[in-house]
């Protein structure tokens, strides 16, 4: 039993980004024990996938069966436990995705083990580093046990440069699958419809408060929201006015948000607004009063004029984005 | 024998023809009360059956309510000492008709003269009807029939004239607190009550012997039995009732009766009304003045307090005092086309800032807000409310332990950035921060100017390490689980670290742990930080020049008597400005009886109706003494002027103008 | 229907970490302890299906020491029939498999139609132990869930993705699902709950004996090094925005 073996993930010929910073991981890992780091990929047909980030794997299977057209986890832990029964690979690392949430523990239960989850950094051990708490505490971890050692990488702990697209050989591995003995139907994936504001699911919120001064202006921060593809969301005085309508209030008599970002433009942080709105991951914070309480949450503040910066960071994004 | 005695003066007086006393009635003046002369056994009979009658009638419609009040539920906590106090209710209020005048002066006074002159038709009308058994004990002749006569017949005439004077209120200048359906039973007994006057005043004009005299005496003699059965039916039954009722109060104001037993959660069916509130829903008068100061009732809510006693009155009729059938209904919608809706609504419960105006009112004695927080108990306590931010304040004060849901690491951090000494036993005060003071950011400056102010005035403090709420929103709200933890919590706190003496910001704060915490033990003293400063007025530093308007709390206020404190405090930091409604008429700001942290409101803001109050004074300042009106009015009054007044807290219109060296020496804030 | 509810008794998220003295683990004195976040919302789904379906009995199991006893009543409170407590002082010893044995034992004898558990824990967070049980136990199973619907003799669920995207799939039962937080409203305890919670079930069974020496270990823990702190961003407006999109980027990675 040697190497790694990292689990790459797509769907429908794409890569799930993820799964390149898991490589990455991967590489580090194999780098330190002086193993080769060997990547796999699983679906009905991925044998020409290309390959579009800097670091390459030493080999490359595609996992193949009509079976795995779909993601079912009854499927893919039966193909991936005879990957790895072929393989032997001392070390299995996936990307933390919601699929490999599903499947991993199975299958890592199949082999006797415990999948080490969500692992933020690799140490010297090596000691996988995870993150207890909500992120409170960090704590090492060891495998202490015979058989494969199995962990999902967090997403954005290691950085995968792009590079561009080369044809990889890959080498087809085709797993004996059962149709039949996969008990889940899964069905088609879809978005919610959008019929009333629901800004308790939407990844990117703009936020707007009483800095904003008047109702025209309200034009500057909406492109911001358009140029990052956000929900726009307002503190209560700017909903009472009547410049954005009442379902866009975030706050103790609004709506809760627990965005992945949430960006703060002209709020000063009364408590009924920061209820609504300290779940959020990350909190970016434009005031131009630098006590506001609103720095108190964010996690980056800029204390400024807000009509000279949501203009250039709206410019500077719709530049990133190209 | 008197009897004997009286008979013979009348029959000498027809003998005579004169009356044995000097007549000194001329033409045009009446002295003496013309009574018929002679009744003969048939009429008396005739009397006797007609009083039967009205008796029975009476006991027939009475005691059904009775028993209806009598079979209620047994109030738990009710105990009939210390009578003195209740005497003393019972003196001021009913006799005196003290609040009956003060809150409604013109209609009140005439209602008063109704009562005295009722009072003081007593014994006229047990003469009456004595006179009609041949056994009237007054001579109208003698000097104290001819006293107490007159006596009684310039009452009468005040009575004539304040029951006209009423009537027509009622009838045509038609205040909206009265309700818009007209009542014909109470112009039917406005009617009665005038004719009773009219026809003893009557007696006075007509010649002694004639027929008229007997006529004008059955009159009487109707009226007065004719009004008799109308009173259990009518709200004239606060006529018997409201005097028991003003006597048997539940003591404190706005007391919310611990629960009783293992399967009690509050008012949820009929058969957990209670003797008390049975009795207050039926001695209702309907008089519209809890309605009139209502804040949810004058802004468009569907909360009605009258509608609330009257609604429990209607069900007891229909349902009775042990039925199982639940008290809230479904939420109404009013209009004046439809009659108003029989009973109760969820709807309206929850409207409720508990601001007490409505008990406060009350000129018969009915309790509102205890009637109120119960239905909202039932149906808290059971689960019945489900309203998402309700839920999410209950999981707030569960997992957090305080009502903003934040982590208690937030007021960790803001104590150590205020450098706050913790309480450990040395200091004085215990300086209680709650939720406002510790996690919004306004009701922290508070805190920081009130700790600046003490430490000013040289005053050790200290704060607890760990706070929770102290489940006021809870209490009001009827969640009895949550509002027992924390009291259990917050009072083995104070035991723990020692704490003598408690000061707070927060009206809502030093209410709950000085009164309703009682349920659970008892808290050190707590004084509201007014108070403290108003002690030591003549310490703080004086400033003069700008007006400020004094905004009384409810919590403060009417809850616990404290007007004249931060007046006081505020007299010291400029002039002191009164709003319309002041004092014991203070206007809620809308934020109590866990409202601020439930939705939207319907209909207008009840904080944006008080904050163009306080705007209309003028003032330069609104002044407040409790964190939660702040929180109200700092959106309210932005929203309801172009050049909104300052808005302060009275200890930071005090900390203002303390000497800058000092503040520094008590450690920054943000 | 029968559903068992799989929860975990864990610090309160408020509670005041402090390193205990070997390293190991977190200083256990002084904490407050509360029902693990996620299985509340597994619990209140639970609830839900028995009050949809109008009948079926919902059984809450929790394994640890003595003081889980009062997560469990508080889950008796809000409405489940009966609890188990598998007594285990030294869970903190065992792995995800090891926990997983455990409650597998437990749970095996009641064949229950269902088994809801949250999909993380929010000490540990590995997110794991309901997969892995489903796998003892040989029944599907299905994470992140946010929905759950009876469809005849199985049943059909809304499974969460990435990025707002969400997926019906279709089970049979026996099943096991990991339940997302959110996808409900939370009851809260009521008095009337509490005082019907005293007279329910709860039974206390010793955990298995385990067989298997862990997987993994825990070897210590720490502060991490970066605390939140604010950063706050200088310089002109368009430095500004430059920084602000270098965030967006690599941090938050929304671009």
């Amino acid at each position: 039993m040697s190497g790694v073996l990292v689990v790459m993930e797509q769907r429908g010929g794409a890569w799930n980004r993820m799964s390149f910073e898991a490589f990455e991981a991967g590489l580090a890992l194999a780098n330190k024990l002086g193993t080769d780091c060997i990547a796999a990929v699983v679906g009905e047909s991925v044998q020409s996938m290309a390959w579009d980030s800097k670091s390459q794997p030493n080999a490359m299977y595609a996992v193949e069966n009509g079976a795995l057209k779909e993601y079912t986890s009854d499927a893919f832990v039966e193909a991936l436990a005879q990957v790895i029964k072929k393989l032997q690979p001392a070390y299995v690392v996936f990307p933390h995705t919601y699929q490999v949430r599903d499947f991993a523990p199975a299958l890592a239960t199949r082999f006797k083990q415990v999948l080490i989850s969500d692992v933020v950094a690799v140490h010297e051990g090596p000691v996988f580093v995870r993150q207890l708490l909500q992120g409170k505490l960090n704590a090492d971890y060891k495998h202490s046990s015979q058989g494969p050692c199995f962990i999902s990488v967090q997403a954005g702990s290691f950085r995968a440069e792009q590079a561009p697209a080369s044809a990889l050989t890959m080498e087809v591995f085709t797993p004996e699958l059962d149709a039949t003995k996969v008990r889940n139907r899964p069905g088609e994936r879809f978005r919610e419809s959008a019929q009333t504001v629901d800004l308790s699911s939407a990844p990117v919120i703009v936020s707007v408060g009483r800095g904003i001064g008047e109702q025209e202006n309200i034009g500057v921060v909406e492109e911001l929201a358009t140029a990052l593809g956000a929900e726009i969301a307002a503190s209560r005085p700017i909903c009472d006015n009547g410049w954005l309508p009442m379902e866009r209030q975030v706050g103790s008599s609004g709506q809760t948000v627990s965005p992945k970002l949430y960006l703060a433009v002209g709020i000063s942080g009364a408590i009924q607004h920061l209820v609504g709105m300290k779940g959020s991951k990350t909190v970016i914070a434009i005031n131009k009063d630098e006590n506001a309480p609103i720095f108190e949450v964010a996690d980056y503040g800029v204390v400024g004029d807000l009509f000279e910066i949501v203009p250039a960071l709206t410019k500077a994004i719709q530049n990133a984005k190209g | 024998m008197v009897a004997g005695v009286l008979r013979v003066a009348v029959e000498a007086r027809q003998i005579t023809g004169t009356s044995p006393s000097p007549d000194i009635s001329a033409p045009g003046i009446p002295a003496i009360l013309a009574e018929p002369a002679h009744f003969s056994r048939p009429e008396s009979a005739l009397l006797v059956l007609c009083v039967l009658l009205s008796a029975g009638l009476f006991f027939w419609r009475f005691g059904p309510i009775l028993r209806r009040i009598l079979r209620s539920k047994k109030d738990a906590d009710f105990s009939l000492s210390p009578i003195g106090p209740r005497a003393w209710e019972f003196f001021w209020e009913v006799l005196c008709q003290a609040k009956v005048i003060r809150q409604r002066p013109l209609p009140g006074l005439a209602h008063a003269f109704v009562f005295w002159g009722f009072l003081a038709f007593a014994l006229v009308s047990l003469n009456h009807m004595a006179t009609g058994l041949g056994l009237g004990f007054l001579p109208p002749e003698s000097l104290v029939g001819r006293f107490y006569f007159l006596f009684a017949a310039a009452w009468a005439l005040l009575v004539a004239v304040s029951i006209a004077g009423l009537f027509f209120r009622r009838f045509f200048a038609r205040p909206i607190w009265l309700g818009s359906k007209v009542s014909y039973e109470s112009g039917f007994i406005a009617f009665l009550i005038f004719m009773l006057m009219v026809t003893y005043l009557g007696a006075f004009f007509v010649p002694g012997d004639s027929d008229a005299v007997k006529a004008l005496w059955w009159m009487h003699t109707l009226a007065l039995l004719v009004f008799l059965p109308l009173i259990p039916h009518t709200k004239h039954l606060h006529l018997v009732l409201s005097p028991v009722t003003v006597f048997l109060k539940r003591d404190g104001f706005s007391k919310i009766p611990p629960l009783a037993g293992d399967e009690d959660f509050g008012l949820v069916a009929g058969k957990d009304l209670t003797q008390l509130i049975s009795l207050q829903a039926y001695s209702c008068v309907e008089c519209g003045r809890c309605t009139e100061h209502c804040p949810a009732a004058t802004t468009g809510k569907v909360l009605n307090p009258k509608e609330i006693a009257l609604g429990v009155r209607s069900y007891l009729n229909e349902f009775g005092p042990t039925s199982d059938v639940a008290l809230l209904t479904e939420a109404r919608i009013p209009s004046p086309d439809n009659p108003p809706a029989k009973y109760l609504s969820m709807e309206a419960a929850f409207e409720c800032t508990t601001c007490g105006s409505c008990e406060f009112q009350c000129p018969v004695g009915v309790q509102h807000v205890p009637l109120i927080v119960g239905l909202r108990r039932g149906a808290t306590n059971t689960g019945a409310w489900e309203d998402s931010y309700g839920t999410k304040l209950f999981l707030a004060l569960e997992k957090n332990g305080n009502a903003l849901g934040l982590s208690a690491m937030e007021r960790d951090k803001f104590i150590q950035k205020q450098q706050f000494p913790v309480f450990d036993g040395t200091q004085e005060y215990c300086l209680w921060l709650g939720c406002m003071g510790g996690y919004d950011p306004k009701g922290r400056e508070i805190i920081a100017d009130f700790a600046r102010v003490m430490q000013y005035l040289g005053t050790t403090f200290g704060v607890l390490k760990k706070e929770k709420c102290t489940g006021d929103p809870a209490r009001r709200l009827g969640n009895d689980l949550v509002f027992q933890t924390l009291a259990e919590h917050g009072l083995k706190a104070f035991e723990t670290a020692k704490v003598q003496k408690i000061v707070a910001i927060c009206p809502h704060c030093v209410r709950t742990i000085a009164n309703d915490w009682r349920e659970f033990g008892i808290a050190p003293e707590i004084e509201h930080h007014s108070e403290f400063m108003a002690r030591h007025k003549d310490r703080l530093p004086k400033q003069s020049g700008e007006s400020i308007v004094y905004h009384d709390p409810c919590y403060l206020g009417r809850y616990q008597d404290v007007y004249e404190e931060p007046r006081a405090v505020i007299a010291q930091a400029g002039t002191l400005v009164e709003a319309p409604r002041s004092h014991e008429r203070s206007f809620c700001c809308g934020a109590g009886g866990g409202l601020t942290f439930l939705g939207e409101e319907k209909g207008d803001r009840v904080s944006y109706v008080r904050a163009k109050e306080l705007v209309s004074t003028g003032a330069q300042v609104v002044g407040t003494a409790c964190p939660f009106c702040n929180t109200m009015f700092r959106d309210a009054l932005t929203a309801v002027s172009e050049t909104p007044p300052q808005l302060l807290d009275i200890a930071q219109l005090t900390a203002r103008a303390i000497p800058a060296s000092q503040k520094e020496a008590a450690g920054g804030v943000e | 229907m029968k559903i068992v509810v799989a929860i975990k008794q864990v610090p309160e998220r408020d509670a005041q970490i402090r390193i205990a003295a070997d390293g190991k683990w977190i200083d256990e004195s002084d904490l407050s302890y509360t029902i693990n976040e996620p299985d509340a919302y597994a619990l209140e789904e639970a609830l839900r299906l028995k009050e949809k379906n109008g009948a079926g009995e919902v059984i809450v199991v929790c394994a640890g020491p003595e003081r889980v006893q009062s997560t469990l009543r508080e889950a008796l409170a809000k409405g489940a029939d009966r609890a188990i407590h598998i007594e285990a002082d030294d869970l903190a010893a065992l792995d995800t498999l090891g926990v997983a044995q455990v409650l597998a034992d437990a749970i095996r004898g009641e064949s229950p139609d269902l088994i809801l558990t949250g999909l993380q824990s929010d000490d540990l967070g590995l997110g794991q132990t309901g997969v892995v049980l489903a796998e003892l136990l040989g029944i599907p199973h299905a994470t992140i869930i946010m929905q759950v619907e009876v469809a005849g003799a199985g049943l059909k669920v809304k499974r969460e993705l990435e990025d707002g995207w969400f997926q019906h799939v279709e089970m049979p039962l026996p099943a096991l699902l990991t339940i997302q937080s959110g996808g409900n409203k939370l009851r809260y305890a009521t008095l009337m709950g509490i005082k019907k919670a005293k007279t329910k079930e709860l039974k206390t069974v010793p955990a298995a004996a385990s067989s298997s020496t862990p997987t993994i270990t825990l070897e210590r823990v720490y502060l991490p090094e970066k605390q939140k702190k604010t950063e706050m961003l200088t310089g002109s407006p368009d430095e500004v925005a430059a920084k602000i999109v270098d965030k967006l980027k690599f941090e938050v990675r929304v671009i």
